[in-house]
């Protein structure tokens, strides 16, 4: 290998405006995808087929594709189906954040559904009725066990967020693009790039594994 | 002289957790004939898993020795030293826990006959013989094919009773093989250790069964705090204890049990 | 607007031949990417510290940063470094490889821990030797619990796989963009190309179900 390095050229700004807009793109998400999802997992739990299905045609159809090809779809196919043109960043946060609520209406669905029986039959042994025993029993308890995949799916979009660069919203992938062209540095740029990215997932990530060796712990 | 050579010789085990921090056994000295079957009975944390677990050589131990027909087979001088274990003695010796411990992927056939095939080459044709004609005598041969996960947990236990016995075991160790067992389902299990009594099996077994520890013991050992605290005929432990520790746990057993 | 769908019937051989790129490539790198994640677990739960550290910076980084990103680096610095000209194919492969490889260790790395210790004492009690326990009772056991997040993870594999489309390999993705962008049709060309991964993403999600209902209970593994 007789490369030599030169970070010199690696101009940090551009990448930290884009860092800017991608942290942007992923609260946003997560504030969409946190609200909904928990909506649509009761909706997915309905007792009536003709709502459930709809909502689990959604949710698959957003788990069994390809988040890009949802980016792209909505940035070409949106505005021609519905007419209306919104600013670039607004769409890339809608496609995220709708790709977020299917992921996070599993894992509420899943966590409300993991409940144990017996925390049911305590709360019908207490006297509460259902509208009670959902809002205090089951749905706190829930919300509690699906924290750790909420923030591992949260974490996740912030890393699918890159593809966004693919239709030209400024984040933090595009800023390295560009920087990396315009400078002719693509290994010192794309492994800044890298590390910013890994520098924002991986304290996330450990937290999420000591969240989830605490509860082993106290489970065992 | 040869007929009272033990089968199993004890001297002064010690074994701690952690670092030293719980002593578990301290200082364990039993000698035992050959064809005695011995029972340990005792609170629980008391150590009686530990004294099984070191003598099939699972655990390392502390100090101390225990010889097999004659033979030394653990051994260790300090803490810091590895214990010494002979595996090749150590094959002389079957262990029953009480979580039956089957392959969980593998078929009951296949369970039974995977030690004697990988530790003495033997062929498939006489292992799976043995094995069937075991699990007829056990009242399994239907159950060949199936997985666990399919069986009762008494079905399981007499399985993991079949597998141990296809190396030939010079001794036995069972471990409070009935403790996860629904009620109605321990007898099949104790019945099928009566007959390996019957045929002057040695064996010891740690059990909370008073009824069957008086009926299968030739001995029985109250083990305690780490230490064997009286050790005689069921008769005496189990009918008129000497110790006063071991006439509170009598009776609280017996109690508990009416 | 008018919508005609039948448009999309007349591509249908370039999508074929998109989709056979996808499914390719997916292939490979899950056969590569499995090995490689059983190598790295081992690596990862092994007592030589160097081993440990260099598996686990490897899997961290591949987990912590986007594929697309990954993606980028092998295709644009991998040959300046390595001062070779590489296929897409071969970028491809080497980057959804090691994405895979990081992913997939991770699944091995829990089935491996979750077979219990009460397994290893009744393997020393029947006096099994060390290189039974490992080949007959543990690996086949940690394999079968691997199973359904293994599936899971191809699923992810195969939707990133769609990502190799950005660094101008001619996948589905490709294919199904260049259609759109040629005809002016993207409504129809890019629902399409969603609806041929879905139809294959989806059954694979359904075996996990599946497999986890069914065989595992059965194994009760
Ligand atoms: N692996 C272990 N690590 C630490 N302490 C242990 C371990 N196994 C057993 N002990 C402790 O050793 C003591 C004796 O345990 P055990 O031999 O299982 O008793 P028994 O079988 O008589 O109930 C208990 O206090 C227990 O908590
Ligand atoms: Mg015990």
């Amino acid at each position: 290998m007789n490369y030599t390095f030169d970070f010199s050229s690696i101009a940090i700004g551009p990448l930290l405006d884009g860092l800017f807009v991608t942290i942007q793109l992923t609260l946003a998400a997560n504030v969409i995808g946190i609200v909904a999802g928990f909506v649509l997992a009761l909706l997915l739990m309905s007792p009536f087929a003709i709502v459930r299905v709809p909502f689990m045609l959604f949710v698959e159809f957003f788990r069994c594709t390809p988040a890009i090809i949802q980016v792209v779809w909505f940035f070409y196919c949106v505005p021609m189906l519905l007419d209306v043109f919104l600013d670039p960043l607004m769409m890339g946060i809608l496609a995220l954040g709708l790709n977020l609520t299917a992921f996070n209406a599993e894992a509420y669905r899943a966590s409300i559904q993991g409940v144990p029986r017996e925390q049911r039959d305590a709360g019908i042994a207490l006297g509460l009725n259902p509208l009670q025993r959902i809002r205090y029993i089951i749905l706190p308890t829930a919300f509690r066990e699906s924290i750790p995949v909420l923030l591992t799916n949260g974490i996740g979009i912030f890393q699918q967020s890159a593809l966004v660069a693919i239709v030209a919203i400024q984040d933090l992938m595009y800023e390295g693009k560009t920087l990396a062209t315009a400078t002719y540095r693509p290994i010192e740029t794309f492994t800044v790039v890298a590390l910013i990215y890994f520098a924002v997932s991986f304290p996330v990530s450990q937290v999420v594994g000591l969240i989830e060796r605490r509860r082993a712990l106290a489970a065992a | 002289m040869v007929a009272s050579s033990p089968l199993v010789k004890m001297q002064s085990l010690h074994k701690s957790y952690g670092d030293g921090a719980v002593q578990v056994l301290k200082g364990i000295d039993i000698e035992m004939k050959p064809g005695e079957r011995l029972v340990v009975i005792g609170p629980s944390g008391g150590g009686k898993s530990t004294l099984l677990r070191v003598m099939m050589g699972l655990e390392q131990i502390d100090s101390g020795s225990i010889t097999f027909a004659g033979q030394p087979y653990v051994s260790s001088a300090s803490r810091e030293k590895k214990t010494l274990i002979d595996t090749e003695v150590r094959r002389s010796i079957g262990m029953v826990f009480q979580h039956y411990t089957l392959f969980p992927h593998l078929n009951i056939l296949q369970n039974l006959v995977l030690a004697p095939r990988k530790v003495r080459n033997e062929p498939k044709a006489s292992a799976e013989a043995r094995a069937l004609s075991l699990l007829e005598r056990f009242g399994l041969a239907a159950k060949a094919r199936a997985y666990p996960a399919q069986l009762s947990g008494g079905q399981k236990q007499r399985v993991a009773i079949a597998r141990a016995l296809m190396l030939d075991p010079k001794l036995m160790l069972f471990d409070e093989v009935t403790s996860a067992l629904d009620p109605e389902l321990v007898s099949e299990v104790e019945h099928v250790i009566m007959q390996l009594a019957d045929q002057d099996m040695p064996m010891m077994i740690v059990t909370h069964d008073m009824w069957f520890a008086k009926n299968i013991a030739s001995r029985v050992i109250f083990c305690a705090g780490g230490v064997v605290v009286e050790d005689g005929p069921p008769e005496q432990v189990l009918g008129s204890p000497r110790e006063e520790r071991t006439r509170e746990f009598i009776e609280r057993v017996f109690h508990i049990k009416q | 607007m008018d919508l005609d769908f039948t448009i999309v019937l007349r591509y249908y051989d370039a999508l074929l031949i998109g989709l056979w790129t996808t499914v390719q490539l997916t292939m490979v790198c899950i056969a590569l990417g499995c090995a490689l994640g059983f190598v790295t677990a081992l690596g990862r739960t092994s007592k030589n510290f160097a081993l440990r550290a260099i598996t686990g910076t490897y899997v961290e980084l591949f987990r912590g940063t986007p594929v697309l990103i990954q993606l980028f680096w092998i295709f644009f610095c991998l040959p300046l470094i390595l001062g070779v000209e590489l296929s897409n194919f071969i970028s491809a492969t080497i980057a959804l490889t090691l994405y895979m490889g990081a992913i997939s260790s991770e699944t091995f790395r829990a089935s491996l821990k979750s077979v219990g210790s009460e397994q290893l004492d009744a393997c020393i009690a029947l006096g099994l030797p060390r290189s039974v326990q490992i080949r007959n009772i543990i690996m086949p056991q940690a394999v079968l619990r691997a199973v359904p997040t293994l599936l899971s993870n191809c699923v992810s594999l195969f939707k990133e796989s769609a990502l190799v489309s950005a660094v101008g390999m001619a996948d589905l993705m490709f294919v199904g963009q260049n259609i759109s962008n040629n005809i002016a049709r993207p409504v129809e060309v890019l629902t399409v190309v969603a609806i041929i991964y879905f139809v294959i993403a989806f059954p694979i999600t359904r075996a996990v179900t599946f497999v986890e209902r069914r065989m595992l209970i059965r194994l009760a593994i």
